[in-house]
């Protein structure tokens, strides 16, 4: 919109100066959107505009480079648009009575990328570096579960676990579960060798990074031969840059972007709910967080709705009942939450708060919405007798002296399965548990369901663990966020689904 | 002229070092270190421990300075924790960017501005002049995004004739950078032209008015000459000056223009580096920058002095 308005402002009468600049450099412009720029037949252009600086093609490493791992990396096991799981480098995978030990097949006759063929020793390898303590991989706090990975023969793998989990395969689809060739840890950042559907031909996150098409992929060979990744600074440049036709794809784009793409012609925009949250957490070793009716009080003075609506747009994401399971999750508990101001005042008067409280919540701009979602809900529990001080702070060192240290503060997850998300930050034992919360009985539902093997059983104890945060919980979730894709009108084959569920060999250009 | 180089160049050295000191002080008492910007959310105290020892930063703040001070002697301008390479291959292909933005700039900027102040300083109060007075006022005031833009729907998007960002690497060629070069160093020109081309119709017009200049036109000299003998020279001197601080700008300031188009020049890596907390490369990149200010004041004030015989002579200096 930015661009829109500033141009008719301008526009009629700098035009003439403008285009006269313009008719003495065409002679340059020609050579720049000459050639191939505006065919792109059969390459991919895809604006990636999160460049760090620090990124590796390491799955396992904190700076991965993502999306690009999951061009070039395969899961054993991938998910479908229903987020069930599907085989990928697995073709069949068999639990014991209990859930402990898992049998996994593996395709056979797949190569990797220098011709080396892909085996179990390579699995075992892999997982060996997910679950690696000393390494301490982000992955491996989804699938520390896995306490020993073994080779039975060169095609099948045995996983033993420290508890029964049926959604073992859900959770080996985590999109950085990746498998990577026996001994690759020193050469895999820089020079990746997967088994993917595009080979890695010049790794360069700051500048473009290229990839050929795998002719030799498994599931048939890519429809686009190429793929260009060219780092574009911010978001709001690579918005430009889809406008202008320089790039073909954007993976996510602001909400209010998205009108810069109505045109269906030219643009096609997929609105997709997912599992991306905000929090405000509450420390339950801080008064009076440690008091569950004011906890309970804080979170029921919402209205999520207009909260969602006022954060992320109208239509920019799915209210949640202080839940993190997402709305495309199997075993999401769709509760019903209303606003209830009266109930929050009793609440608080019961708590010993007849008056109404004070309370003073930490936020940083470190990731979009973390400020204004605690501007909104200042605004909205006020009427409940709840004063909210907004503390701002530096968002270089929010997650480290923020974090889990004020007594409230916002939070900001990425998706995860139900299975991990409820033991990854809610369980007394989670590293990353940031509220301090320790529940015994929680644990044991959260044991429960996950060692239940029949899968409708096992819905309703994830449903009614997530009933039970909404009466007990110290993290209020307003909602998930639906993300926005932009792509040029040329690019077919992507299915409006989270992006774990996209398959990149299937896209197509023209 | 010898001992007022050393004179300044000694007055150069000191700034310098006094903006070196006060730098690697801000950035310490700054909270968060490289690790926690490189570690991120799921950093443990463990890793940060680790990731501190590996690269220095548990050392004390002024033996760190110490050695990075001794490390600039010896040409060493340090390692960047984030982007995991010496300080000196970072900046070496940006320099040459910012040098391509800025060249390309001011030779569209300077010599139009030079030649148009000139022209209206002499007319001031015609209506010529003061639409294009008026003009550039508009275009210093507007934010540089809003005329980044313009140019963008225009340029890129309505007709489309040049690239709306750049999608080359920092280090790819000049030949493949060129092209992109357009866009950002039109929006830079706006801005440029209009604070020289004021400065310029502002000197001329102040200077056409001066005894002396009456006086050559008394004496029957034609105005081409008056123009070029007498205002032109006496005008000059307070555009240098601006001329100078503009082209410094130019390779320092120029931040917002590089995002909106994704120009890989210096300005984009010095703010990016500040988030990071990357300490060796801010204070390269200041220093730089620093070194870019000094030498342009210092080369318009030779300038000047051959251009003024009163400042030569020490004459009106205070």
């Amino acid at each position: 919109m930015k661009y829109k308005m500033s141009s008719d402002r301008r526009s009629r009468r700098g035009r003439g100066a403008v285009l006269a600049v313009a008719a003495l450099l065409a002679g340059a412009a020609a050579a720049a959107c000459g050639g191939g720029d505006s065919g792109s037949k059969g390459v991919l252009r895809v604006a990636y505009y999160a460049a760090s600086g620090a990124e590796t093609m390491d799955p396992y490493d904190g700076n991965r480079f993502w999306p690009t791992i999951n061009m070039v990396f395969d899961r054993l096991i991938g998910v479908d648009k229903d987020f069930t799981p599907i085989p990928e480098l697995a073709t069949v995978w068999e639990p014991n009575a209990d859930l402990t030990e898992w049998t996994i097949t593996l395709r056979d006759k797949v190569t990797f990328h220098d011709g080396s063929t892909f085996d179990s020793a390579d699995a075992v390898y892999s997982i060996n570096r997910m679950i690696d303590p000393e390494f301490d991989s982000p992955v491996r706090a989804v699938l520390g579960i896995i306490t020993k990975a073994e080779a039975v023969d060169p095609l099948t793998v045995k996983l033993t676990l420290a508890s029964g989990e049926a959604d073992l395969p859900v959770l080996l689809a985590d999109y950085r579960a990746l498998m990577t060739p026996e001994g690759s840890q020193d050469t895999i950042g820089t020079k990746p060798i997967g088994t993917g559907p595009f080979k890695m031909e010049k790794l360069d996150a700051q500048g473009t990074t290229v990839l050929m098409a795998n002719e030799q992929y498994f599931f048939g060979a890519p429809k686009v031969a190429r793929i260009e990744m060219p780092n574009i600074a911010d978001a709001a440049a690579a918005t430009q840059a889809l406008s202008a036709g320089q790039v073909d794809l954007m993976l996510t784009i602001d909400a209010k972007s998205a009108a810069l793409f109505s045109d269906t012609s030219k643009f096609t925009v997929q609105r997709i709910a997912s599992g991306d949250w905000n929090a405000i957490d509450f420390r339950v070793d801080q008064k009076p967080y440690d008091d569950p009716k004011v906890r309970k009080a804080l979170r029921i003075a919402a209205d999520r709705q207009a909260l969602t609506d006022l954060v992320l747009g109208p239509g920019g994401g799915v209210p949640s009942c202080d839940t993190p399971v997402w709305s495309g999750d199997p075993y999401r508990w769709d509760g019903d939450c209303p606003q209830d101001i009266e109930g929050a005042k009793k609440l608080l008067a019961e708590a010993g708060y007849p008056d109404g409280i004070d309370i003073e919540i930490f936020t940083s701009d470190v990731e979009e919405h973390m400020v204004e979602l605690v501007e909104a809900y200042q605004e909205q529990v006020k009427a409940a007798g709840i004063r909210v001080t907004l503390t701002m702070t530096d968002a270089s060192s929010y997650w480290d002296n923020v974090w889990m240290m004020e007594p409230a503060f916002v939070d900001s997850w990425g998706q995860r399965p139900a299975a991990q998300v409820l033991n990854e930050v809610y369980r007394s034992t989670a590293t990353w548990n940031p509220t301090g919360q320790a529940d015994p009985e929680l644990d044991a539902m959260l044991d429960d369901a996950r060692s239940t093997l029949d899968a409708g059983q096992r819905t309703e104890k994830y449903r009614a663990i997530q009933q039970y945060l909404f009466e007990n919980t110290a993290t209020f979730v307003p909602y998930h966020k639906t993300l926005v894709r932009a792509m040029s009108a040329e690019v077919k084959g992507i299915e409006p689904v989270v992006i774990d569920a996209v398959r990149w060999e299937k896209i197509e250009v023209g | 002229m010898t001992g007022y180089v050393l004179r300044r160049a000694a007055l150069s050295i000191g700034v310098f070092v006094a903006m070196a000191v006060l730098t690697y002080l801000g950035i310490a008492a700054l909270p968060g270190d490289a690790c926690t910007a490189l570690l991120g959310k799921f950093a443990t105290a463990g890793k940060l421990a680790q990731c501190r020892a590996e690269h220095g930063l548990d050392a004390p703040v002024l033996q760190r300075l110490g050695d990075w001070m001794l490390g600039l002697l010896r040409g060493d301008l340090g390692y960047s924790v984030k982007r995991s390479a010496p300080v000196s291959e970072l900046i070496a292909p940006r320099i040459r960017n910012a040098l391509l933005l800025a060249g390309v700039a001011s030779l569209l900027a300077f010599p139009a501005a030079i030649a148009v102040g000139l022209a209206t300083g002499r007319r001031e109060q015609s209506k010529v002049s003061r639409a294009v007075d008026s003009t550039a006022l508009v275009a210093m005031t507007l934010p540089e995004f809003v005329t980044a833009s313009v140019l963008w729907l225009v340029l890129s998007v309505w007709l489309p004739i040049l690239p709306a960002v750049t999608v080359v690497s920092s280090d790819d060629s000049l030949l493949d950078l060129l092209p992109n070069v357009w866009l950002p160093a039109i929006t830079l020109a706006v801005l440029v032209f209009a604070h020289v081309m004021r400065s310029m119709r502002a000197s001329v017009s102040a200077t056409s008015r001066r005894p002396f200049a009456d006086a050559a036109r008394l004496r029957g000299v034609p105005e081409r000459a008056v123009v070029r003998r007498h205002i032109l020279p006496a005008s000059l001197p307070p555009t240098v000056n601006v001329v100078a601080v503009t082209a410094a700008w130019l390779l320092t300031g120029t931040f917002v223009v590089e995002v909106v188009f994704n120009y890989p020049g210096l300005g984009r890596l010095a703010v990016d580096a500040i988030a990071d907390r990357d300490t060796d490369l801010i204070l390269a990149l200041t220093l730089l920058g620093l070194g870019v200010f000094i030498v342009a004041s210092f080369l318009a004030d030779t300038v000047i002095r051959l251009l003024d015989p009163r400042v030569r002579a020490g004459v009106g200096r205070a």
